[in-house]
């Protein structure tokens, strides 16, 4: 082995020791130690505690499914979210457009004839459909940034609290998506899509694994590789630095701004398609339940990683699935886990900061 | 109808008054360019510190003291992790709000115990000797709990504040152009904390109102998007104290109006009553019905010598 083999292999820990990398990872550490600590101030003997999270994040193979699909969506979020920042544009809306997949991808399978449709296409044609309405929403922020110039923050804020009423209303009324009315207890929600438009299992065992996360990993792959090589990923990057002189340059600035958004959108669509083709198969009011919020924390910490992305989708799909668990089976409040998800968010970010302040 | 007139004209006003104290702190500190998504968190907390402070010390009053002290407390890390640090202000805004919801439920469980609806002492109305008598205004404006009219007196000290002192002047600056500031010797780290803690106040404020002014109780996330539309009625209000008084009043028409409605008989439904208020903040920064700008800086970091 030469002289500079050794010094590489002795290097490459080090990098690990990195101070970029151990402050979020001291930050990570310390929120979850709080939530011990709150754990034990709830009475619940911290071991029983941590083994019923455990065992719902992976004890069975049920549960580590669980897990992964919960990570899908929120992987598929951060992706969005990482794919704006490449402009400096911030999709503040993921909840919004997860919203919006939601509603066309149910109506879709419901009413709109996707059941009828041969082999695949039953389950493609309203994932298709949702990513088409929640890039729509995306665009609506793009278009009103690029034409108008109102800042996409505050647009795509807004437009997610209007996509949230409108799922609430659309199963409210049973002229839209509310199931019919059979008796007073009939809850306002959706009915059940039918099962040729429900994403199809990877297993044929008994672990219910669906399609959902090879679409994630494969957007997360295409992405990343588009991001980090495609000349439009550097002209996109070029336009959010730059505005002016990317214009004098001849790059169509709006169009950047409206498809950066139209696309980011787009992966909120996909993930909204996802819970409920998925997982959920109906459409709840408040089914997006934070899900957007999450995923662009995901995709804020990931600082473009694909690999960091995938590793945060797993902590906080790790974190929802452990924490109903710990509620459930040991009697831990579920607000100890929001607790931590919040001290997380907080803390990572901090450090994030505090890391790029000290380069 | 008269009398259900002088009850919707009533709740209006007492619907908005929370948002219409939170709002008042929020336009300041986006005036200096810091957007406080974690304005429903601070309400939040501040409900909860008031609920806690008035049950331990039978009095209302103690028990906004604690209210504004917890949400304080929000505005310190707030202040400090998007001002100083310079983090992600959305991301820490969105962070501290799940932290709020968390704790306050869990704290609410452990020193309440269970959905006991205790009632705690609160405020009770104030009439305003004279003006409470007129007709039909008198009970619809004049017979409120004592924070309504501080929310008013709030609007127009805040008004002052923005637009007739040095101060606000440094914070306008600060906002607009946080380097010619900094050059021009405005201390923009120290003036954009400031603005964020007097937010801070303001939500301990409107968080108080909810749990010791408006119902005497407290119960888990019972903010509901309070913060979010108090945010939304800033922007509907383009950044300015009087106009965001107007929207919040606007919105809390329109909350009362799901109640009322279904009372006349209307049917309306009520997702697009709820929705009304942001479409409308979205109309107005599209400039699609009048002309709302942000200050140039808001939700940016400064960095001295950096960009």
């Amino acid at each position: 082995m030469t002289t500079q083999a050794w010094s590489a292999a002795w290097q490459w820990p080090r990098s690990l020791l990195k101070p970029s990398r151990i402050l979020p990872l001291c930050a990570l550490v310390g929120a979850l130690g709080v939530g011990l600590v709150l754990v034990a101030l709830s009475g619940v003997p911290v071991d029983k505690a941590l083994a019923a999270f455990f065992d719902g994040v992976a004890g069975s193979g049920y549960a580590l499914v669980g897990t992964v699909s919960r990570a899908a969506p929120l992987a598929l979020v951060g992706l969005g979210f990482v794919v704006a920042d490449r402009g400096k544009l911030t999709n503040v809306g993921a909840e919004g457009q997860i919203c919006l997949g939601g509603l066309a991808s149910t109506a879709a399978c419901l009413y709109w004839g996707a059941a009828k449709l041969p082999g695949p296409l039953a389950y493609v044609f309203p994932v298709a459909l949702a990513a088409l309405a929640g890039g729509a929403w995306g665009a609506l922020a793009g278009w009103l940034k690029a034409r108008r110039g109102s800042s996409e923050v505050i647009t795509t804020l807004l437009l997610t609290f209007i996509a949230l009423q409108m799922v609430y209303g659309a199963v409210q009324s049973e002229a839209l998506l509310r199931q019919p009315m059979t008796s007073s207890s009939t809850l306002p929600e959706s009915l059940e899509i039918p099962a040729p438009t429900t994403l199809p299992l990877l297993s044929s065992g008994a672990l219910p694994l669906h399609a959902g996360l090879l679409l994630a990993l494969g957007c997360v792959a295409l992405f990343g590789w588009l991001l980090r090589k495609s000349r439009v990923s550097l002209e996109l990057y070029s336009v959010g630095e730059n505005p002016r002189a990317s214009l004098r340059a001849g790059l169509a600035v709006d169009r950047f701004v409206i498809g950066a958004l139209a696309a980011s959108g787009a992966l909120g669509g996909l993930a909204g398609a996802l819970m409920i083709q998925g997982d959920q198969h109906y459409l709840t009011s408040g089914f997006s339940s934070g899900y957007g919020f999450d995923g662009l924390v995901v995709g804020l910490l990931s600082r473009g990683s694909p690999f960091a992305l995938l590793g945060f989708a797993l902590l906080f799909g790790a974190l929802r699935s452990g924490g109903m668990a710990m509620e459930m089976s040991a009697g831990v409040p579920s607000a100890v886990v929001v607790v931590c998800q919040g001290l997380i968010v907080v803390a990572v970010a901090a450090a994030a900061a505090l890391e790029r302040r000290r380069a | 109808v008269i009398d259900s007139l002088v009850v919707f004209l009533a709740s209006t006003l007492r619907l908005s008054t929370p948002l219409i104290l939170a709002a008042s702190g929020e336009v300041v500190s986006e005036r200096a360019g810091v957007l406080n998504l974690s304005l429903e968190g601070m309400m939040l907390s501040a409900a909860f510190g008031a609920a806690l402070g008035a049950k331990s010390s039978g009095s209302p009053g103690v028990g906004l003291l604690c209210g504004i002290g917890a949400a304080l407390l929000l505005a310190v890390v707030q202040a400090w992790l998007s001002v100083r640090v310079k983090a992600n202000q959305l991301v820490v805004g969105i962070g501290l709000n799940i932290l709020a919801l968390g704790a306050t439920t869990f704290l609410y469980r452990e020193v309440f115990g269970g959905l006991s609806r205790e009632v705690i002492p609160s405020f009770a109305p104030l009439e305003i000797p004279g003006l409470s008598r007129l007709p039909f205004l008198g009970p619809a404006l004049f017979r409120q709990t004592p924070l309504v009219y501080v929310a008013c007196a709030l609007v127009v000290a805040t008004q002052l504040l923005i637009e007739r002192t040095r101060f606000g002047l440094s914070l306008r600056a600060v906002g607009e152009n946080p380097r010619a500031a900094d050059q021009a010797g405005i201390a923009v780290t120290a003036t954009r904390a400031l603005c964020v803690l007097y937010t801070g106040l303001c939500a301990g404020l409107a968080g108080a109102f909810l749990s010791v002014s408006s119902i005497s109780t407290f119960t888990e996330g019972m903010t509901n998007g309070a913060g979010y539309l108090a945010v939304t009625a800033v922007i509907l209000g383009a950044w300015r104290s009087f106009s965001t008084f107007l929207a919040c009043l606007l919105f809390g028409a329109a909350t009362a109006l799901q109640f009322l409605l279904p009372a006349l008989g209307v049917k309306l439904p009520t997702a697009l009553l709820v929705m009304l208020p942001y479409l409308l903040a979205l109309l107005a920064v599209s400039g699609l019905m009048g002309r709302s700008r942000p200050p140039a800086a808001l939700t940016l970091p400064f960095r001295r010598g950096g960009h």
